[in-house]
């Protein structure tokens, strides 16, 4: 299929010089007429009885407009899984009781952000500490505090997936291995930290600007907070800096901001610190990680239990997520005809585990790609050699959970053998490590009990031709505009300059969940183009009117040509048709609407995606210190929309990935985040970055629009794998707990030397 | 948030001086500010006035004179970085700048308030001792001269008194047969150092000895630190892998690192017995070919 006239073509993203040159606007740079600015005051304690709140000093403060705690709030309890009432657990301004040191008690509105801060001190919060417990493994104790009244052992919620009779099938393993892991904490990092500028008039209606992944959740989740219409709240998102997975809960910035200016009808502008950004928002998951894998002596791998104690923090957020996928994706990319998996998210007063991109499977990734390897080391067969025995095939059924259509795993391997062949002989401390995954195309799951389609799009043509696009998708930097535009261009058969994006805004577009869980290409792509499908009917039915043309003929649209598909040179200009066809329906514009959601497609998701990677490392054996040499991708996510898309995709994926996987952590002490900044906390950067490449391999899937699905968030599980099977290739020692640092490497060439001496005598 | 100070701009170091005298104690010299503006946004630092030297032209040169090279406090990394003369006499200076910091904060920061921040991760105190530089200061009473080695106090202290300013870093004309070099460990490039380590070896005409050896230590102490011990196991000797080994396990007795969020202590000193020996010994291959 490659008569695409859009599709494929390598272009910039279509803010791309808006963004670079500065002039774009985001959240941060939105001013009001009579703007206030707010500040949020944050627990010191990760467990703690609030006693008394006195705020008559701050509000005493010269420029202090008004100062809220939680008793100016409902009192609700906002969660993202809305269909368990159980799991909405956090009040955001606590009334009571304080979960983790940055649990919020109290917010300022002021004329200026020096003056509100200033207010900040002059609040008086009488807390009474209560005894707090930081780690799962210590919070299921019996004796350990209760973080949430009524919930037992602080087990948040526990997930349980099953096939195959797995007892029975350890039974006939030649070979089993029992390892455990352990996956550290990530933060997202967005280069614009949450931010809301809330507006509430005297119509009672409220407007928000926010820098956000789905408006549709955010102004739900205002409806909930605020007992309020969802109609009568307007959520905006303008340029997004960065999401990652950060920003489609209502947050601290979004709820104080709105309260504040509740109480005043006046704009109240939030802008998180990057030392909030990292202590009170959310992270990724850190998992404990119990793998035990069976496998017959020829590489089959016959059976696997996983069982996963996570570290929820202080609330639910999107962890129960994080929670279900991570014990979905341990079975990834393999068949396993035997397979269970227990997971539990554990609450502690730590700040609050969520959604991070790869949502779960960067950590089953890891630990279960170091631990194939070690099975083919065992065996004795080759690391690629045992994931291609192994590894889905399309048309596979995930048995009871999901089916597979498009999967271009094997091809992926191919070429990541090649690749590998092709490095030759490396030299001394060198090793290459292969790391093989899959990823969802969205989720299916209705959690947020949303009464609309998934995805939702309206296309309109005006008497000029060109067209717009409204879709409640959002681009948080991903590029997802530009991609959905590609889309509405190539169906309609037009140019992409052609195309409008109108996204992320309530108050104008139809809703669609966001952007999360590689969702937008396909579900989304899928509204646009069925929005753009039937624009392009009334076009071609009013040209064969027109033209005349005897009914056997097939009329198309391609690059602004109404055309006879079997004679292209018979036909009319698109815009002259345009032109026309408005005036033949009475002056309104062509207008067309599209709308999906995942039916018959399993319980996880419509598609997915799949991958193998090579990490090569180099490794000083003196010192522990390793570079990343190169990290190559065989890569396929069906037709690929936007090349330079996906290349963007990838290095942000190996920086972040790359990332998780060598240095990036959130050390504790007692609860409290001991690097909240950019200087403390280790992120790659550009002199770090390895050597990239990308192997696509050519699928299609059916269910995507052209053919396309995910390729955004997968590319984040491979690294780490990769990594730490690269470090044991190349000197012999495997860490089971991320990050791998060179110290950690460090010491395990120590133990081993010392093993080894041992071993002689 | 930063508190609300009074910020002088003097044309001439007379000018600054007259200035510090004026103020004392609530006043704080500023440069680049790369290292200042930080305390000051945590609330660590909070001066009444600030004095900003950036403007002083006489402060900022480097200059070639027969008792060696002569740079002024103001200049800034990045010059140090791109200067033919350093690069020539003193490549080690150099290359310890192409990895400090990333070059925005190179074109802002400068040398002299990087000596005088006292950081004993900072990059270029190592380096500065092991070329045995010196150090004038300029008081309102006339001016003092000090050996780098002896500046830094303690963590983020150095000898400084009140109404003093760093005027200048003198570098002695290396000998000949000298190499120099330098390293830090980190995790991520251009990052601070977990440790860092500069050597410079002098050999003797012709026989190969080694005459002289500087080995300076950085993150492994609160101060920058001369390993003189490590030195005294090599000065005078032809230098073999045994002992350029045994001097990375007597200096790493030489220092006294802490743990904390980037490294525990115990890899702190297995990092210098592993870096000492491996500069000492690029130190010894660059003076063979000196
Ligand atoms: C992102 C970032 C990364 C960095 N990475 C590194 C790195 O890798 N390695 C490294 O070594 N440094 C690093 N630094 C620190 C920084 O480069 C230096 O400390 C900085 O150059 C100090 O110079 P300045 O002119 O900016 O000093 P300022 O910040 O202006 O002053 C620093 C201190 O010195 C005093 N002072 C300044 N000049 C004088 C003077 N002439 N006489 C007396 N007192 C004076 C000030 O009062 C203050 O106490 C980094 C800084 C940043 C912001």
């Amino acid at each position: 299929m490659s008569d695409y006239s859009v599709i494929g073509k390598r272009v910039h993203n279509i803010d791309g010089t808006e963004k670079v040159t500065g002039s774009g606007k985001y959240t941060f740079d939105v001013v009001l007429p009579n703007m206030l600015y707010g500040k949020i005051l944050r627990s010191p304690h990760p467990h703690a009885k609030i006693l008394k709140i006195d705020t008559r000093r701050a509000k005493r403060l010269v420029g202090v407009k008004a100062v809220v705690t939680g008793k100016d709030t409902l009192g609700r309890k906002q969660g993202i899984w809305r269909r368990f009432p159980e799991l909405c657990d956090e009040e955001i301004l606590c009334r009571a009781k304080v979960r983790y040191i940055g649990d919020a008690v109290a917010a300022v509105a002021a004329i200026d952000e020096d003056t509100a801060e200033e207010a900040l001190d002059l609040i008086d919060v009488e807390y009474e500490p209560l005894p707090a417990v930081f780690d799962p493994m210590d919070a299921i104790k019996e004796d350990a505090p209760q973080i949430h009244e009524g919930v037992e052992l602080n087990i948040n919620i526990n997930r349980h997936i099953e096939w195959g009779d797995v007892d029975e099938a350890f039974e006939k393993c030649d070979h089993i291995r029992e390892d455990k892991f352990k996956c550290s904490s990530q933060a997202h990092v967005c280069m614009e930290t949450h931010d809301a500028v809330a507006s509430f008039g005297h119509n009672g209606k409220l407007e928000v600007w926010t820098s956000s992944q789905s408006s549709y959740y955010i102004q739900r989740l205002y409806a909930d907070m605020l007992d309020m219409n969802e109609s009568d709240i307007r959520v905006t998102n303008r340029h997004t800096g960065g999401g990652f997975g950060s920003k489609f809960e209502l947050d601290s910035a979004q709820f104080c901001a709105a309260i504040l200016s509740q109480k005043l009808c006046q704009p109240v502008k939030i802008v998180l610190t990057r030392e909030e950004e990292f202590t009170a928002t959310k992270r990724r998951t850190p998992m404990y990680y119990f793998l035990k894998l069976g496998a017959k002596k020829d590489g089959t791998m016959l059976a696997k239990e996983v069982r996963v104690i996570t570290e929820g923090g202080a609330y639910t957020a999107m962890g129960a997520t994080a929670l279900y996928l991570t014990g979905f994706f341990s079975s990834f990319p393999y068949k396993y005809p035997n397979y269970r998996y227990d997971g539990y998210r554990v609450y502690t007063n730590t700040a609050t585990t969520s959604a991070m991109r790869g949502f779960g499977a960067p950590q089953s990734t890891f630990v279960g790609e170091s631990q194939i390897d070690m099975m083919a080391e065992d065996l004795g067969i080759d690391p690629v050699e045992i994931r291609r025995k192994n590894g889905m095939t399309p048309n596979y059924e995930v048995p009871g959970q999901a089916f597979i259509q498009s999967c271009g795993l094997h091809q992926c391997l191919d070429k990541i053998e090649e690749h590998i062949e092709k490095r030759g002989k490396l030299p001394p401390n060198h090793g290459i490590g292969v790391s093989a995954y899959g990823f969802m195309s969205g989720g299916i799951f209705n959690w947020f009990n949303t009464p609309y389609a998934f995805s939702a799009a309206v296309v309109r043509i005006n008497i000029d031709g060109k067209v717009d696009v409204y879709t409640g998708t959002c681009d948080m930097g991903q590029g997802s505009n530009t991609t959905l535009a590609m889309i509405c261009a190539e169906e309609l058969g037009v140019r992409l300059e052609d195309v409008r994006m109108f996204s992320g805004d309530t108050g104008i577009c139809p809703p669609d969940l966001g952007a999360w869980g590689s969702r937008q290409t396909l579900m989304g792509g899928n509204a646009v183009k069925m929005a753009a499908a039937e624009c392009k009917q009334q076009l071609i039915e009013f040209t064969a009117a027109k033209m005349g043309v005897n009914i056997v003929y097939d009329l198309d649209i391609k690059d602004r040509w109404v055309h006879l598909v079997d004679r292209p040179e018979r036909g009319v200009s698109y815009f002259d048709i345009v032109k026309e066809a408005i005036r033949g329906k009475d002056g309104v514009a062509i207008m067309g609407r599209g709308h999906y959601t995942p039916h018959r497609k399993g319980m996880i998701s419509p598609a997915y995606s799949f991958g193998v990677q090579a990490a090569e490392v180099e490794v000083d054996p003196e010192t522990g210190r390793y570079k990343l040499v190169n990290v190559t991708t065989a890569h396929e996510s069906g037709t690929v929309i936007n090349p330079v898309g996906i290349e963007g995709q990838l290095e942000g994926a190996i920086m972040m990935a790359g990332g998780y996987g060598f240095c990036e952590d959130q050390p504790m002490d007692e609860g409290k985040i001991l690097n909240p900044s950019i200087a403390d906390y280790k992120l790659i950067r550009s002199l770090d970055m390895p050597e990239t490449d990308i192997l696509e391999i050519d699928t299609y899937e059916p269910e995507g629009p052209f053919g396309a699905k995910e390729a955004g968030e997968g590319l984040t599980n491979p690294t780490a794998g990769a990594i730490g099977n690269a470090v044991y290739k190349a000197v012999g020692v495997r860490i089971y707990d991320l990050p791998i640092t060179p110290e950690k490497v460090f010491k395990a060439l120590k133990e081993k030397e010392k093993q080894q001496k041992k071993a002689k005598k | 948030m930063i508190n609300d100070f009074e910020h002088f701009t003097p044309k001439t170091l007379k000018e600054a001086l007259a200035l510090l005298a004026k103020y004392g104690d609530d006043c704080k010299v500023i440069c680049g500010g790369q290292s200042l503006l930080i305390l000051m946004r945590q609330g660590l630092v909070s001066p009444k006035y600030i004095v900003d030297i950036k403007g002083i032209s006489e402060l900022s040169y480097i200059k070639d004179d027969k008792d060696g090279v002569k740079i002024g406090a103001t200049t800034t990394h990045r010059a140090v970085e791109k200067s033919a003369v350093i690069k020539k006499k003193y490549p080690v200076l150099a290359e310890m700048e192409t990895r400090l910091a990333s070059v925005q904060t190179r074109n802002w920061g400068t040398i002299g308030g990087n000596v005088c921040h006292g950081d004993p991760a900072g990059d270029p105190v190592p380096v500065l001792i092991a070329l045995n530089a010196t150090l004038t200061v300029a008081g309102a009473r006339g001016t003092r001269s000090i050996p780098v080695e002896n500046f830094s106090l303690d963590y983020f202290e150095v000898d400084l008194k009140d109404g003093e300013l760093l005027a200048e870093i003198t570098i002695p004309p290396p000998p000949p047969r000298t190499g120099a070099v330098y390293t830090k460990f980190n995790i991520i490039e251009s990052d601070l150092a977990t440790v860092s380590v500069a050597a410079s070896v002098t050999l003797g005409a012709g026989d190969g000895v080694c005459q002289d050896v500087r080995i300076a230590l950085g993150a492994v102490a609160p101060t920058a630190i001369r390993a003189k011990k490590a030195e005294k196991v090599l000065k005078g000797k032809k230098i073999t892998d045994a002992l350029l080994k045994e001097a990375g396990e007597v200096a790493a007795t030489e220092t006294e690192p802490i743990s904390d969020i980037y490294a525990s202590e115990e890899y702190r000193l297995e990092l210098v017995k592993a870096l000492v020996p491996r500069m000492t010994k690029e130190a010894l291959a660059r003076a063979k070919k000196a």
